[in-house]
């Protein structure tokens, strides 16, 4: 049976996806899917296990062999995100299963954990796949829903936040098939490790070059990057909080990881360098999205802004890393993608806890909360403390990485520019502080407690998981150095 | 602003447009599209699948995978569709209309009146549309069931002819949404429910899982069909063709009911209620 885990991993989100709407029970349902997601998230434990042990993962989707069908390929990094993934989809969902019956209506809920497995089927479709055009497919998937999942919220506002990234994510989707296609007319292929060893005979043509254009800006639309990144500040801050949790922990990783797979395992890494000046493009849109979007994020009135704003700076982290170019830089990239969703998970679901007993995100609402709901509030400075990257948390290890490999490349100037910046994480996240425990709650109502067990249970776990990353950092450490090493071997990955 | 931004799609445009002089001839049988996997799928369609129509070998067998979540992504736009736009407070509309049918009369009872109950003698109308109009509905009535059974056939004849599950499902859904055109929401509603349409939906997406699923318990990979062989009592290349027409009709049997549900939504603005 293990050779079958790659497949059964995407099937059986996707199967317990309609299965829910034949089920019907609001009950039952929130359980089923809470199974399917537990199920899913043991599968890629155990995909794993089998990578570290036998190396690459093949399996041949309907007996086809690879550029003729479609094959999905799992080696250390897919099954490392894989892995990323599918924890958060299986821990958000123990949190959802109380906020979603406070934010959504009755008829709504059963459908929520519909949208909520196919977009986790998406996801991890992504991340498994061989296929170029396959992963168009399960952009669709992972896309439409959630664009649903995020008009879901209560406030109004949140159709126009759908509507926005749904136009938005549209172009990206488009830019991304059209890449596809150009590549298919100059190759003849979609498979992308047949693609990465047909691509050289024709890098220099005009089609190759703009196939490659429009993929990377496609793709930097998903996943976020500075200036593309207008959708996400109102996706994340009206979707409801259990969605805005699971969104912010993976779907900006999963383009993150697409980004990377097309850089390194199709086009290779030195074409970053020498044809296009991706190298400098990224540096440069790296460097001044953390320090925009950090600022941005002091100014923010609502929490779930604020640290949606924080999420693209984290993303201008990931991206300077990856543009170091070199095996150590890519690596602190693939750790902050496991620590910041370990850290965003904790935080969006602590606010969740908050939204579900007060109702709101504003900042100010959060006056003198601290001494009403001691460990939710707790939780998030715990989470907000590992996004400055505080020695003993994850965010320390990722940031200490990055700093090394900077240094490996003697980029003094850079260094210096992401330590100031950390030191922005610091000013947002002390606005919140300061609100939570130095200021008088403006209305004092007493019936306002710690967030539900059933919430404070999933967001403990991560806050002891931020805590226990950064200090035994064997396992994360060791695959994504293990990952960026393998990308960066002659021939992409294999 | 505005100026700068026209300017650059002047520009990217123009720029699109000298990118597309590179571009290999259209129907050129060197280029690298054409000889790099076309070949194969030619040359062995046949003899791998025995379908004969490759494109239906191509999109069901050797990149069925695709399809299984094409499937699922029109799945998930009907829920996107029923998710946005149905609204489920029973408000009762301003007015109702009724006919009755002996007479000809048209009623129009406000909030809080007595509603008719006989459906013999009263039927309901549409405030804004009244599709009333003997030659239509009586057309429609004749034309739909050949529509619905051109709609089999082109899903069950994707192997000869152009067609397939796509298709046909489009075909069948679209002469649902014509009866609900000709006649009225409420009556198509009472044939195909809401529930209906949801539940044909996910079942059409399950029987294209679920055959994937079956070949996997069988013994072969997921969607290798030759795992049917012995289930279907055929070889395991007839296993391949015969496996394609199952998972066309989950695919039309999902195509159809989503293009129904969203109809149903659309039309009605959510209500359910009245609509075209």
């Amino acid at each position: 049976m293990t050779e079958h885990l790659p497949i059964l991993q995407v099937i059986i989100p996707l199967l317990g996806a309609p299965l829910c709407l034949i089920i019907r029970q609001e009950r039952l349902v929130g359980v089923f899917a809470l199974l399917v997601s537990t199920l899913t998230f043991l599968i890629s434990c155990g995909q794993l296990q089998q990578v570290v042990q036998n190396g690459v993962q093949v399996y041949e989707l309907g007996g086809w062999a690879a550029p003729w069908g479609i094959e999905y390929r799992i080696d250390y990094l897919n099954s490392y995100l894989l892995l990323i993934v599918s924890a958060m989809g299986a821990i958000v969902l123990v949190a959802a299963q109380t906020s979603i019956a406070r934010e959504l209506a009755r008829n709504r809920r059963m459908l929520f954990y519909t949208a909520y497995l196919l977009c986790l089927t998406g996801l991890i479709g992504i991340l498994s796949t061989g296929d170029a055009f396959n992963i168009f497919v399960f952009l669709e998937i992972s896309s439409l829903s959630s664009y649903t999942l995020i008009a879901l919220g209560s406030d109004r506002r949140a159709l126009t936040a759908s509507y926005q990234y749904l136009i938005m994510g549209t172009i990206g989707a488009t830019f991304i098939i059209i890449g596809v296609g150009l590549m298919y007319m100059t190759t003849g292929t979609l498979n992308m490790y047949d693609l990465a060893a047909r691509l050289p005979e024709v890098h220099h043509s005009r089609t190759v070059l703009s196939a490659i254009g429009f993929f990377i800006v496609g793709v930097c639309l998903k996943l976020a990057l500075f200036p593309l990144h207008l959708w996400l500040p109102n996706a994340y801050a009206f979707a409801p909080s259990a969605a805005t949790a699971f969104l912010a922990a993976t779907s900006t990783k999963v383009a993150v990881y697409v980004l990377i797979r097309f850089v390194f395992s199709v086009v290779g890494a030195e074409f970053m360098v020498t044809v296009l000046p991706l190298q400098e493009i990224f540096i440069v849109l790296g460097v001044t999205g953390v320090f925009a979007t950090s600022i941005s994020a002091i100014y923010q009135l609502n929490i779930k802004r604020l640290f949606a704003y924080s999420s693209v700076a984290q993303i201008g982290y990931m991206i300077i890393g990856m543009a170091i170019g070199t095996p150590l830089g890519l690596s602190a990239t693939l750790l902050h993608l496991f620590n910041h969703a370990l850290m965003k998970a904790a935080l969006f679901l602590a606010i969740g806890g908050v939204v579900y007993r007060i109702g709101s995100a504003q900042l100010s609402h959060f006056a003198g909360l601290g001494r009403q709901m001691p460990w939710t509030m707790a939780a998030i400075v715990a989470g907000g403390l590992s996004l400055i990257g505080v020695p003993l948390t994850v965010g320390f290890v990722s940031k200490w990485y990055l700093v090394l490999a900077l240094l490996d490349k003697g980029w003094w100037p850079l260094t210096v520019l992401v330590l100031i910046s950390s030191l922005l994480a610091v000013i947002y996240v002390w606005r919140i502080v300061e609100w939570v425990y130095f200021s008088q709650p403006r209305i004092i109502i007493d019936e306002v407690k710690d967030a539900p067990l059933s919430q404070l249970v999933p967001i403990w776990i991560l806050v002891i998981a931020n805590v226990y990353f950064g200090i035994d950092t064997s396992l994360t450490v060791g695959i994504s150095q293990k990952a960026a090493a393998l990308l960066f071997s002659v021939g992409g990955t294999f | 602003m505005r100026l700068l931004g026209f300017i650059t799609v002047v520009l990217l445009g123009g720029l699109l447009f000298h990118l597309s002089l590179d571009f290999p001839d259209l129907g050129d049988a060197s280029s690298p599209a054409a000889t790099h996997v076309s070949p194969y799928y030619i040359e062995h369609t046949m003899e791998d699948t025995s379908v004969p129509n490759i494109v239906t070998a191509v999109l069901a067998d050797y990149r069925g995978y695709d399809t299984l979540f094409e499937t699922a992504v029109i799945f998930s736009a009907g829920l996107a569709c029923f998710f946005l736009m149905r609204i489920s407070e029973r408000t009762a509309p301003k007015a109702r209309f009724y006919r009755h049918l002996p007479t000809g009369l048209t009623l129009r009872i406000e909030k809080g009146g007595k509603i008719p109950e006989d459906t013999r003698e009263f039927e309901r109308i549409d405030s804004v549309w009244v599709p009333y109009d003997v030659i239509i509905t009586m057309t429609c009535r004749l034309v739909v069931p050949f529509i619905q059974l051109f709609a089999l056939y082109v899903i069950a004849h994707g192997h000869h002819s152009p067609g397939g599950g796509f298709q046909g499902g489009v075909i069948f859904g679209a002469a649902i949404i014509l009866y609900a055109i000709s006649n009225n929401l409420r009556r198509t509603l009472r044939r195909m429910s809401e529930r209906m349409s949801a539940l044909f939906g996910s079942v059409g997406v399950i029987i294209y899982g679920g055959t994937g699923m079956l070949c996997l318990l069988l013994g072969a990979g997921f969607l290798d069909y030759r795992g049917m062989a012995s289930l279907l009592g055929v070889d395991p290349v007839s296993a391949r063709s015969y496996s394609i027409l199952i998972v066309e009709t989950g695919v039309g049997l999902a195509v159809t009911a989503v293009m129904v549900w969203i109809y149903y939504n659309l039309s009605s603005a959510g209500k359910q209620d009245e609509g075209l």
